[in-house]
């Protein structure tokens, strides 16, 4: 039950929800909620709303019926029949493909036919690879026809030089460190252990229980911490300008 | 469960085993009394006590060999069966509509095999028929042919639905000399091995380049030192020295078959193309369907290769070369003179031409690949081939010159 402060503005709420021309208190509402037979329409009773809306008849931006006469893809042939071509020349542009790739020829990602070895551009049918599509290749020579005959030694481009070999590239060789103690160069020129020497490190370690009336071990433990912070402490000053050290002096723990 | 019959299994033999030691005992954390007993006798570690013809996982078993120093008995779907089931004979399993089943099996085995004998009285009664009789002798050979062909189906269509044969198969136990089990073992190959060889030909290019058409009778796998897959890259220190083969015969008989070793890919800078060139050749080399292994090395070693092996080597920088080992039927009756052989010259070897002027067919192949890697030049040395300073560098193609539009569409 919320305080009696609240309640004035609780039921102010109800009574704004309830739409003013209904004669129903919200007394007869709740009870009808509880009632079996309170007809529905009771229930969805909404308050009104606009009706009419009043839309847009003309576009606000943009074009709107023009952008029919642009410059167009510039799709179709580029290289005609027998025309010379090196690797990468676009042979044919289209959407789709009206033609596929044939010998020495590959298909790019529009389905732009395009070249991978110089020579001359064929475009043919092979019935014998399929009945319907129509290719284009390259021929590597001039008096060449294609496709090539079904069951025939494919002919081929080299297309590479002879050069003096380079001797390989030996893989550095940096010797032991006399300190390694085991450490050997890992792949990324690394030295450290292996994994399985630092998985073992625990191996030996004995940790002793934890007793609680050990005051003198307790008392071990704090002074060896004072101690290496003090040291730390003193390194930090060490490192610091002498401009600071100069200032106020620092107080350190002996 | 499986574990206490495993150690009942550990004594006696499972033939002899008395049937009513081998009745299914319902869950108890107990072991059985024989069991008990057993162990009571001789303590014995879990090791020892594993059964060769019971262990079915793959810990098991490598226990066994380590402890044991025995291998695993027959196949590891035998034993897991062995071990999970009560050990009664295939034959006397007691299912009313097995055992049923199995009369309508041997009704219809018995019908071939009146079959097979009538189709061989008939085939004798044809074979001693006047040619004039039976229609001309290219007529009685068809008619002989065809008829033996039938006896052939015969033969395995009476054995074919034998449960036994089927786990003789498949335990690797099947004998190639009956025509059922190799029927089994080409259905097989044809499943999945012989379709991927030929992707591998067909992709690779090696069936219109080395050999114009291949339809593969025979399988051929090549071994350096583990199979390999057709197409796989081969490291030149394994393929220094021949493979061995498998060639795998489907029909009845022995036959002589010449193996060519041929490189699809050497580099030939003077065409600014691609060559030929001829890795080895042995001749007159016997296969039938048990004789499958052919030892390639042994070969050479008694001096029978026609041309001795040359490692296949890459240059650096050249694209992969592809090796196609072709496996070559010889005509019936026909030997090849190896001695003659030798002459053949190894670089522009042209397979098709060879196989026309021996008469050769192809009737198997498999391949792989090379390329240049760490150890090709010591190969090259120690084969005493030249060219391992030699790299192989794209040569650069003079791009078409840009011609420049008139300056009318620039304004």
């Amino acid at each position: 039950m919320p305080p009696s402060s609240l309640r004035p503005p609780l039921r102010a709420i109800f009574t704004a929800l309830l739409p003013r021309s209904s004669p129903t208190t919200l007394a007869f509402r709740l009870a009808a909620l509880n009632s079996p037979h309170t007809p529905s329409h009771i229930l969805s009773a909404q308050p009104p709303v606009l009706t009419s809306i009043r839309h847009a008849t003309h576009a606000a931006a943009g074009r709107a019926n023009g952008g029919k006469n642009g410059p167009g893809p510039r799709l179709g042939a580029k290289k005609g029949h027998d025309q010379y071509v090196v690797p990468g020349n676009i042979i044919f542009r289209q959407r789709g493909t009206h033609w596929f790739a044939g010998e020495n020829c590959a298909l790019g990602r529009d389905h732009t036919v395009y070249a991978t070895q110089p020579g001359y551009v064929r475009y043919y049918r092979d019935p014998g690879l399929h009945p319907e599509r129509k290719y284009i290749g390259v021929a590597l020579r001039r008096e060449q026809t294609l496709p090539t005959p079904a069951g025939a030694v494919r002919r081929r481009r080299l297309g590479m030089e002879a050069v003096v070999r380079e001797p390989e590239v030996t893989k550095i060789q940096v010797e032991k460190p006399l300190e390694a103690g085991g450490m050997v160069m890992r792949p990324n020129l690394q030295f450290r252990l292996g994994n399985w020497q630092i998985g073992r490190v625990a191996d030996g370690v004995r940790v002793r229980g934890f007793q609680k009336g050990d005051r003198f071990l307790a008392w071990r433990r704090r002074e060896a911490r004072k101690a290496r912070s003090a040291e730390k402490r003193s390194h930090k000053a060490k490192g610091k300008g002498k401009a600071k050290a100069k200032g106020k002096p620092r107080k350190v723990a002996a | 469960m499986a574990a206490v019959q495993r150690t009942l299994g550990a004594g006696s033999s499972l033939a002899q085993r008395p049937a009513a030691l081998l009745v299914s005992r319902g869950f108890t954390t107990l072991p059985a009394l024989h069991a008990v007993a057993q162990q009571q006798q001789k303590p014995r570690t879990p090791a020892e006590l594993l059964d060769p013809n019971l262990v079915s996982t793959v810990s098991e078993e490598h226990r066994l060999i380590k402890h044991q120093k025995t291998m695993p008995i027959g196949s590891r779907r035998r034993r897991a069966a062995l071990g999970s089931t009560a050990n009664i004979p295939f034959e006397q399993l007691p299912y009313q509509c097995f055992q049923e089943a199995r009369k309508v099996l041997a009704a219809d085995r018995e019908e071939k095999l009146v079959q097979i004998q009538t189709q061989r009285e008939r085939i004798a009664r044809l074979e001693a028929q006047d040619e004039a009789v039976s229609g001309g002798k290219a007529e009685k050979r068809r008619r002989l042919d065809s008829m033996r062909r039938h006896l052939e189906e015969l033969k395995i269509w009476a054995d074919i639905n034998d449960p036994i044969v089927k786990k003789k198969f498949e335990d690797g136990m099947g004998d190639m000399n009956k025509p059922v089990y190799r029927f089994l073992a080409n259905r097989k190959w044809h499943s999945y091995k012989r379709p991927l060889l030929l992707q591998r030909l067909t992709q690779m290019n090696v069936i219109p380049d080395v050999i114009p058409h291949l339809d593969p009778v025979m399988e051929v796998t090549a071994t350096f030192g583990r199979p390999i897959v057709p197409g796989d890259f081969v490291d030149s220190r394994r393929s220094e020295h021949p493979p061995t083969l498998h060639v795998q015969p489907f029909t009845a008989g022995s036959k002589l078959v010449t193996i060519v070793v041929v490189d699809a890919d050497v580099p030939d800078l003077e065409r600014d193309s691609f060559g030929f060139r001829c890795h080895a050749i042995y001749a007159n080399v016997p296969v039938s369907p048990t004789q499958t292994r052919i030892a390639l090395r042994e070969v050479e070693k008694r001096g029978e290769a026609g041309l001795a092996w040359l490692p296949p080597f890459a240059q650096k920088g050249s694209p992969y070369h592809r090796l196609a080992v072709v496996v070559l039927e010889q005509p019936e009756g026909v030997t090849l003179d190896v001695e003659a052989l030798r002459g053949v010259q190894r670089d522009g070897f042209i397979l098709r031409s060879f196989a026309d002027k021996q008469k050769l067919t192809a009737v198997g192949a498999t391949m792989f690949r090379a390329v240049w890697d760490e150890g090709t030049a010591g190969v090259m040395a120690r084969a005493g081939i030249e060219g391992a300073d030699v790299e192989l560098k794209r040569k650069r193609v003079a791009p078409l010159p840009y011609k420049k539009k008139d300056g009318a569409r620039y304004r």
